[in-house]
């Protein structure tokens, strides 16, 4: 029983992850209907982009009290900065003016842009595995027999924020109305004088930066990255994206927790080595039933 | 209105002047292109194809989560043939090195290693290859060595199969009665029986085994598995890692319900051995130690496991260099000739070196001073008797195995290893 609670929480707080990277995925297509095969490499440049800046604050070890706080503010909010200007940065100069052409097209610039992130955070910081230093303090708290460490927890809390504050911005502000606007109809939307750049454009910037907490959330949790990293954690934040239903931003976060825990309870119950085919076998099980996804027909907009 | 749009742009594709000067761009740089290639491949040409140059052929993962190792054993390898050239080599003949990576995306892939042995082979001025690192490599080369009837040494390759057994027989595609792949360390069989007694003789008696699903790491975990069960212990469940996977959590969690006094790890600090250990810090298993074999033998494995390094142990297929002394001697000149320490096989490449600088010198004398042949050099490896290495006298047995294999034993304490005991085995 406590083992079970035990893989509950280890599922829950890999599936965070996945969800906070699966909810840049499922914007994206959303508004745009491109899988930004790039957006894995993003998350690993959040981490890459947090331990720069602490390394340029100098922090090396655990952190207490006020200090802490602003470390980690500081980095968290540089990170995200960092990569949503790198994804802005990716759809103006490799998808704007692809956004016409075969659908292919564009697909074939992600893959190649995920390539182009790898290979320069290659050049960046080696191809070795790069310890990121545990700066939060990690006091593990025991309910029965199970034990609950802080960053668990934190991780968890951190991408239901993220969601909820996702869900207000989408659905209460008015960049967040044009981009649902754009998402239902893109062409109407700009007779409506929405523009359509900026709108894409933020939209890529909300959703990189959402990486980027990811990215630092993951170098905090494990305290290791390498420039490889976002390529299998894309792509199961991508099977999160779509097992949820794809544009649909409570279905990413359903998908990640879901994918997590099914993570968690197969190595417990069966082996780590089937990991992947229970995933992948959930999500063909839950595409031929509901071939939108378990949340894709729910709400009336993408995006 | 955006389909008229996009027709314009269309008619516009071929006439305007502005793709007319793009195309000469293209012509000129392409142009520019081939004369830069010309020009590289004529200054090259009096090198390699230089009247008495032989080149040996060095296969080894020397990027990625594997440099941390392969750099050091390359470095062995290379500092033997420049020994061997500054000595002097018969008939006015000397060796260059050609140095093949096989790691891509910084883990060692076989596929690449076996397009980087069809490289050497295709070369007809190379005579010996040395490596590879990894025995998942090694069973992607050996059939193409075997056919091409070229000598391959390799320093650090252990799953057993390699050499031996029906498996070796398989891999020996074109000639199964000839032996072309030999190796200067040790098997698995060996190394997994002598951790499992290190394990039992520190009083040890539940472990947790974990593989990586490779050739070594899988065959290192099932021989532990055999001989620490028949030396008394129990193996209270064994798993398997996914390549790329970077969340053990799960696993470990599951691992310590069963309440093991220790966890065997068959698997490289690339296949995620090092991760695998600082998560064991996380789940509550940092005082549980934590063994494995010469796959996570190297500097990169401490960086990973990071504060929960200490209380690991492992295995290298090699003598300590600096416990042997024939040895001295090598570990001075690498450092020389390198500024750096020697790693866990830098010593056995050198001697897997020494083996092919023998055999084709040999091979020269016989040829009256003229260009060997593959055949007499790989007939002379064979042959190999009483070399005189840094890591003790080489010879090989009918399966292309060393007569003299040796085994470390190492325990990491605030974050170094110190050595622990060395194992000889006389067959």
């Amino acid at each position: 029983m406590e083992v079970l609670l035990q893989q509950l929480i280890n599922g829950l707080s890999l599936g965070a992850i996945y969800a906070l990277v699966a909810l840049g995925y499922t914007m994206v297509y959303g508004i745009i209907e491109l899988i930004n095969f790039a957006h894995g490499d993003v998350y690993t440049l959040g981490t890459f982009f947090s331990l720069a800046i602490l390394g340029l604050l100098g922090v090396s070890g655990e952190l207490h009290g006020a200090q802490l706080v602003v470390v980690v503010v500081v980095t968290l909010f540089g990170a995200m900065m960092l990569c949503g200007f790198v994804g802005v940065i990716i759809e103006r100069f490799a998808y704007r003016r692809l956004r016409n052409a075969p659908r292919l097209a564009p697909l074939i610039t992600a893959i190649g842009v995920s390539f182009i992130l790898e290979n320069l955070m290659q050049l960046w910081r080696g191809p070795s595995p790069v310890p990121v230093p545990e700066i939060v303090p990690n006091p593990t708290f025991h309910l029965g027999g199970v034990e609950l460490a802080t960053k668990q927890l934190v991780v968890i809390a951190l991408a239901i924020v993220m969601m909820l504050l996702l869900q207000v911005f989408i659905a209460r502000t008015r960049i967040g109305k044009a981009m649902r606007a754009t998402a239902q109809d893109r062409e109407a939307a700009q007779l409506m004088g929405i523009n359509i750049n900026t709108t894409i454009a933020v939209t890529f910037l909300v959703g990189s930066a959402l990486a980027g907490v990811a990215g630092f959330v993951s170098g905090m949790y494990y305290g290791t990255t390498w420039f490889f990293n976002g390529f299998r954690a894309g792509l199961y934040a991508f099977t999160a994206a779509v097992l949820g239903g794809i544009g649909n931003v409570a279905g990413a976060m359903l998908g990640g927790f879901l994918i997590g825990l099914v993570q968690a309870l197969t190595t417990q119950f069966i082996s780590a080595e089937w990991n992947d085919v229970v995933v992948f076998s959930v999500l063909v099980l839950v595409l031929v039933f509901r071939p939108t996804g378990l949340l894709g027909e729910a709400l009336p907009d993408r995006a | 209105m955006r389909t008229s749009a996009r027709g314009l742009h269309h008619d516009s594709a071929y006439r305007s002047p502005v793709n007319r000067n793009r195309l000469w761009a293209a012509l000129v740089a392409s142009l520019a292109i081939f004369i830069a290639t010309a020009m590289t491949a004529c200054s090259n040409a009096p090198s390699s194809q230089g009247a008495r140059t032989i080149k040996i052929g060095i296969d080894l993962p020397v990027s990625g989560a594997d440099a941390s190792t392969g750099i050091p054993t390359q470095n062995g390898a290379v500092l033997a043939i420049e020994d061997a050239n500054a000595r002097g080599v018969p008939g006015g003949f000397s060796f260059a090195v050609s140095a093949l990576d096989d790691a891509v995306q910084g883990v060692h892939d076989p596929a690449q290693g076996a397009q980087n042995v069809k490289t050497l082979i295709a070369d007809p001025s190379v005579l010996a290859i040395l490596g590879p690192y990894n025995s998942n490599v090694a069973k992607a080369q050996i059939p193409l060595t075997n056919d091409a009837g070229i000598a391959q040494i390799s320093p650090a390759t252990t799953h057993t199969g390699l050499t031996q057994g029906d498996e070796a027989r398989a891999l020996r595609t074109t000639h199964p009665d000839v032996v072309a792949y030999f190796r200067v360390c040790t098997t698995n069989d060996h190394q997994g029986e002598e951790i499992a007694a290190l394990a039992r003789r520190l009083g040890y008696h539940r472990a947790f085994d974990i593989d990586d699903n490779e050739t070594y790491g899988k065959g290192l975990a099932d021989v532990f598995d055999r001989r620490f069960t028949a030396a008394g212990g129990s193996i209270l469940g064994h798993e398997h890692l996914t390549r790329g996977q970077q969340d053990f959590k799960a696993l470990l969690t599951k691992a310590r319900s069963q309440r093991p006094d220790m966890v065997f790890f068959g698997g490289t600090t690339a296949s995620g051995g090092g991760v695998l250990r600082k998560q064991m810090g996380d789940v509550g298993m940092a005082r549980t130690p934590f063994f494995g074999g010469d796959g996570i033998s190297d500097a990169q494995f401490i960086v990973d496991a990071g504060a929960v390094a200490d209380g690991t142990y492992y295995t290298v297929a090699a003598a300590d260099a600096s416990k042997l002394p024939t040895a001295r001697r090598f570990i001075a000149a690498y450092r020389r000739r390198w500024k750096s320490d020697v790693g866990p096989y830098s010593a056995n490449a050198y001697a897997a070196a020494e083996v092919a600088v023998a055999a084709i010198e040999e091979a020269i004398r016989q040829a009256k001073g003229t260009m060997p042949e593959r055949a007499a050099v790989l007939a002379n490896v064979a042959a190999t008797k009483g070399l005189d290495t840094p890591i003790g006298r080489i010879a090989f047995d009918r399966n292309g195995d060393t007569t003299n294999p040796i085994l470390s034993a190492y325990e990491i304490q605030n974050g170094k290893p110190r050595f622990v005991t060395q194992l000889y085995y006389a067959r």
